[in-house]
């Protein structure tokens, strides 16, 4: 075929253009270390890399959050701990109260120190987060959520911050002081117990409990009871229209229980005739009150007596069901960080899936890339050699 | 004896003949569109001596170009092609750069919607609120980046398509003019002329790069050229200017007309010409439009979500994004009085097409962009609008029969995408109201409130729902209404939905969440509108639907580069089939001028054996 001299020219400048386009391309993938360095190198790779990246990012974000939650939920386990020391050391302080061998002196002691007791757990109330947030707040954490004004009240809401820590997964980052410090139920948790008034016997009303909930042929069914000892050694179980349920004996040298309706009652000491003690379905209390409770009871002149003790026995169980408040609490919030613990962890192992399928599609095979890179420079050098060869060959070249 | 003399002249003549061609072919070696020359000899008439013939030399026949209009066809038609793959891959480039720049709207997404996190986080945390505002002016300043270079980019394809068109002008002018040079020549010297149709081939070649043609020979030799389907841009001598003019409903969008002024850019391919329309119609016009889609679908929805929220003074949530909403032009032709509004009805319905609406001096017809008609439901009044594709369409004023409207529902709305809020206090990231069922409740009714109206005057007094049986209830101690499971219970702007059945005698109370600096029910629910299905009837996220707008226009500029590969190929074997038989060869020319040059020195030796012949006859005659 003829060939015509400029287009062969041409020919190998078009050539040599196409290389060094090749190698320029070749450049910037080596340059960046990615195989799509424009959406037309892979349409398909640059939107899944987009759409990688985003998860990425999502994941990321994840785990910002759950390092965040972390950090609230351990200043609320840290205040929690500091909460049950101190309802701990109260608990001592109640049950060496209750002693006997205590003087109206010594009570008014151990009452003071309660008062202090009673100031520490309200600045637990009230700990705030790291962002100066109050913990127990609920939603409304711009201000403290227990104020003390003749008593302690609460008003902060039944709000519970929640965390976005994975895909579809939310989870709370605090409780509210409602739930914690505030409606703490009364009593063993199904009822509670408390002495007449007019009791003048020695009589104390000790461990309550309902011990058989399937009892019969009638159960606990939340209603309000009495106990009335119709002499030192009888007793009436009457409901609330004073109609008798039950009746037994009672021993007072050695004390003992009435049950009835699967509910147990324990008592000590001998009443005097008509002394009652009536029990109803438990109510709420928050643990500042059963404190101030205890206080009063241990300031109440002259005491030491059935009716301080049946009072302290009431606030004790109170006491015990603030201290089981907590305690649940601390273990829920560490059941949502080892939740948490383990969605990091799951976030790291999803993490390290999607960047590897972002590289999987946009990064380069350096050693393709190299070996490319190789046969490219080549075929550049060869196009530029041909070059300079066939222009140096001219029959024109002959004719002189 | 014949003449001898005269025989040595004439091949001295043609031998001269030979050798200016070939110095005619050696200067043009390197002329775009140039043929090389051919000389053809042929025998003189001989002299009849009664029994045999004496040659009497050598006749130049003719000096033509070595051609082939078969070739020169197919290399028109490879130029067309070629000059339109290399301009689409030359806009697409750009395009794509722009996507692939800094300005990648996901991270821009990912970040903004990271912010809302931090904020669901810590929500009465004024840094991290402002972190957020910061990023939300990140996230419309990246809208409007890119949708700014896309305009741009229509810019400037505008401007190529004026140059394109003067270029055209220019040469058809130059065919024309050279078709009756051609002409002239032919009547004056009754063969055409080498060079003069090299110069118009070259023309028609460069002609072709830039606009598909059609060419046809004439019987005079002048030729006619053709666009698209039979507009004429060159007839005789006549060259019919193209132009370009405003569309018929956008002014500042220029459009190729005729010379009648008709237009033609819809019948226009090939060439750069082809490629520029097919770019802005099929590539950079989607792009602006899937961008503007995606800023909708994130406003409303983000939007939607943030009115479901309080502020940190416990108000109900404002706009959080502002955005343009479909744009609808009337025709310039429009002779009624009649105006359209448009509005998007429902965001997961809209196309990403652009709408037509005609009248009929009846009726409204409506037709997308691939003239495939559009069904309207409703009358197109403010109570009954018209409602297709999404939209909402209105029409008031009475319009004329033929009058017509656009609507293109997202086109540019990225341009203005733009964050209203400005006090980071105004973020609202706490729920407005608190339902709580009361704690004596024996049914199993869990209750969720949302806003059906943020701005009802008792939006945020206190209420209670009671039951007095599973299907009844009152509300306030109103009047009994009748509850439907699963339905609604609606009163003061909300909307209070029970998950699981309620009992007789359960109360569900509402009030306002006052003081609730630290609540982030909203945020949480706002981040969620990250990856929330918007578009495409609720299946597409604002995020899927930017990484589809990068592979509509990555496949675009791949497309682009392997057809300009193909196209390459294609002009490549052209030209090569073409020179091979016109282009000129500096190793024959040089073989060519020796043979000339040997040629006229044989002549030149005859004539001088003539003389010398002469000269004896004379010495003889004088001896």
């Amino acid at each position: 075929m003829r060939v015509s001299t400029s287009w062969m020219q041409q020919q190998s400048v078009g050539t040599m253009m196409d290389r060094q386009s090749d190698l320029s391309r070749l450049n910037t993938q080596l340059a960046t270390g990615k195989r799509i360095n424009q959406p037309s190198d892979d349409p398909v790779g640059a939107a899944r890399a987009l759409d990688q990246t985003h998860l990425i990012a999502d994941v990321a974000q994840y785990q910002r959050n759950i390092t965040s939650a972390n950090a609230r939920l351990g200043l609320e386990d840290q205040s929690l701990a500091n909460a049950t020391n101190v309802l701990g050391r109260t608990r001592t302080l109640v049950l060496q109260a209750i002693n006997g061998t205590q003087s109206d002196g010594t009570r008014g002691d151990i009452a003071t120190e309660l008062v202090q007791l009673r100031q520490q757990l309200l600045a637990q109330a009230n700990s705030k987060d790291g962002q100066g947030e109050y913990i127990y707040a609920g939603n409304r954490t711009g201000s403290a959520p227990f104020t003390q004004q003749a008593g302690v009240t609460y008003v902060g809401d039944d709000g519970q911050r929640m965390v976005a820590a994975g895909p579809g997964l939310q989870v709370a980052t605090g409780d509210p002081g409602s739930a914690v410090f505030g409606s703490i139920p009364t009593g063993n948790g199904t009822f509670a117990i408390s002495a007449g008034g007019a009791n003048t016997g020695t009589v104390v009303a000790g461990a309550s409990s309902v011990s058989d909930p399937s009892a019969s042929p009638s159960a606990w069914d939340g209603g309000t009871y009495s106990i009335v000892f119709t002499a030192p050694n009888t007793y009436e179980v009457r409901d609330s229209a004073s109609t008798v349920l039950d009746s037994g004996t009672y021993d007072p040298t050695s004390g003992g229980s009435v049950a009835f309706r699967g509910a147990q009652v324990a008592f000590t000491g001998t009443p005097a005739v008509n002394d009652s003690f009536s029990l109803s379905a438990s109510g709420k209390q928050d643990v500042f009150a059963t404190l101030q409770n205890i206080i009063d009871a241990l300031r109440t002149p002259h005491g030491g007596g059935a009716d301080m003790q049946n009072a302290m026995n009431t606030q004790f169980a109170n006491l015990d069901q603030a201290i089981d408040t907590i305690t649940r609490t601390r273990g829920m919030v560490g059941a949502r960080m080892n939740a948490l613990d383990q969605q990091q962890r799951l976030n790291d192992d999803l993490t390290l899936q999607y960047k590897t399928s972002l590289s999987a599609v946009q990064a380069l095979n350096y050693y393709d890339a190299i070996s490319q890179l190789g046969a490219q420079t080549t075929a550049l050098q060869a196009a530029q050699m041909t070059f300079s060869k066939l222009q140096g060959s001219k029959l024109f070249d002959y004719l002189r | 004896m014949a003449d001898m003399l005269s025989t040595g002249v004439s091949g001295l003549l043609a031998a001269q003949i030979g050798l200016s061609t070939v110095s005619h072919n050696v200067a043009n070696v390197n002329t775009d569109g140039y043929s090389r020359q051919i000389v053809s000899f042929a025998t003189k008439l001989p002299e009849g001596q009664g029994g045999y013939f004496i040659g009497t030399g050598v006749d130049t026949v003719a000096v033509q170009r070595a051609y082939s209009q078969f070739l020169n066809n197919s290399l028109w038609s490879a130029a067309s092609g070629q000059g339109r793959a290399d301009m689409m891959v030359s806009l697409t480039g750009q395009i794509n750069s722009q996507v692939s720049g800094s300005s990648n709207l996901q991270t821009s997404l990912d970040s903004f919607f990271g912010a809302v996190q931090d904020v669901a986080n810590a929500p009465s945390d004024t840094a991290s609120r402002e972190v957020l505002l910061a990023r939300a002016g990140g996230l419309a300043s990246t809208f409007r980046s890119l949708s700014g270079q896309f305009s741009q980019l229509a810019g400037q394809v505008q401007q190529q398509l004026g140059d394109t068109v003067k270029s055209i002008n220019s040469d058809s002018t130059a065919i024309a003019r050279l078709n009756g040079l051609i002409r002239t020549a032919v009547a004056t010297d009754g063969t055409p002329p080498s060079d003069l149709l090299d110069q118009r081939d070259a023309l028609v070649k460069k002609l072709a790069g830039e606009v598909g043609i059609g060419v046809v020979t004439q019987s005079d030799n002048t030729i006619n050229i053709y666009v698209g389907n039979g507009q004429a841009l060159v007839t005789s001598t006549q060259a019919h200017a193209f132009g370009t003019a405003p569309n018929k409903y956008d002014a500042t969008r220029q459009e190729i007309v005729g010379e009648g002024g008709s237009v033609i850019s819809g019948r226009i391919g090939g060439g750069a010409l082809g490629a520029l329309l097919d770019f802005r119609s099929s590539v950079l016009d989607p792009a602006q439009t899937q961008l503007g889609r995606a800023a909708q679908a994130l406003a409303a929805t983000f939007n939607a979500q943030h009115a479901q929220g309080a502020d940190l003074q416990g108000a109900v949530g404002g706009a959080f994004f502002s955005v343009a909403g479909p744009v609808v032009q009337a025709a310039s032709s429009n002779t009624g009085s009649g105006v359209l509004a448009a509005s998007i009805a429902n965001i997961g319905a809209l196309t990403g097409k652009d709408y037509t609406l005609r009248y009929n001096g009846t009726a409204w017809s409506m037709r997308d962009t691939n003239g495939a008609n559009v069904a309207l439901t409703g009358s197109g009044t403010s109570a009954d609008p018209f409602e297709a594709a999404g939209l909402s369409l209105v029409v008031s004023g009475s319009a004329a029969a033929g009058d017509s409207f656009r609507v293109q529902p997202s086109r540019d709305a990225a341009s203005g995408f733009a964050v209203v809020i400005t006090d980071p206090d105004k973020v609202a990231a706490a729920a407005p109201l608190l339902a709580n069922a009361a704690g004596t409740n024996t049914g199993v009714a869990a209750p969720s409130i949302s806003l059906s109206d943020g701005s009802d005057p008792n939006l945020f007094s206190a209420s209670a729902v009671v039951f007095s049986s599973s299907t009844s209830y009152s509300i306030d101690g109103g009047a009994a209404q009748s509850f439907t499971p699963g339905a609604p219970i609606t009163h003061n702007g909300w909307s209070l939905q029970l998950d699981g059945a309620p009992a007789a005698g359960d109360t569900f109370n509402i009030k306002a969440n006052t003081n609730a600096q630290g609540d982030n029910h909203n945020a949480l629910e706002l981040g969620k509108v990250a990856n929330m299905g918007v578009l495409d009837g609720g299946v597409t996220s604002v995020g899927r639907a930017y990484s589809q707008l990068v592979s509509h226009v990555g496949s675009a500029g791949a497309v682009a580069q392997d057809d300009q590969i193909t196209q390459k190929a294609v002009y490549t074997q052209a030209m090569a089939s073409q020179q091979s038989v016109s282009g000129v060869n500096l190793d024959e020319e040089a073989a060519n001028l020796v043979r000339f040059q040997q040629a006229y020195q044989a002549s030149a030796q005859v004539i001088s054996t003539a003389n010398t012949l002469f000269n004896a006859l004379l010495g003889a005659v004088r001896g």
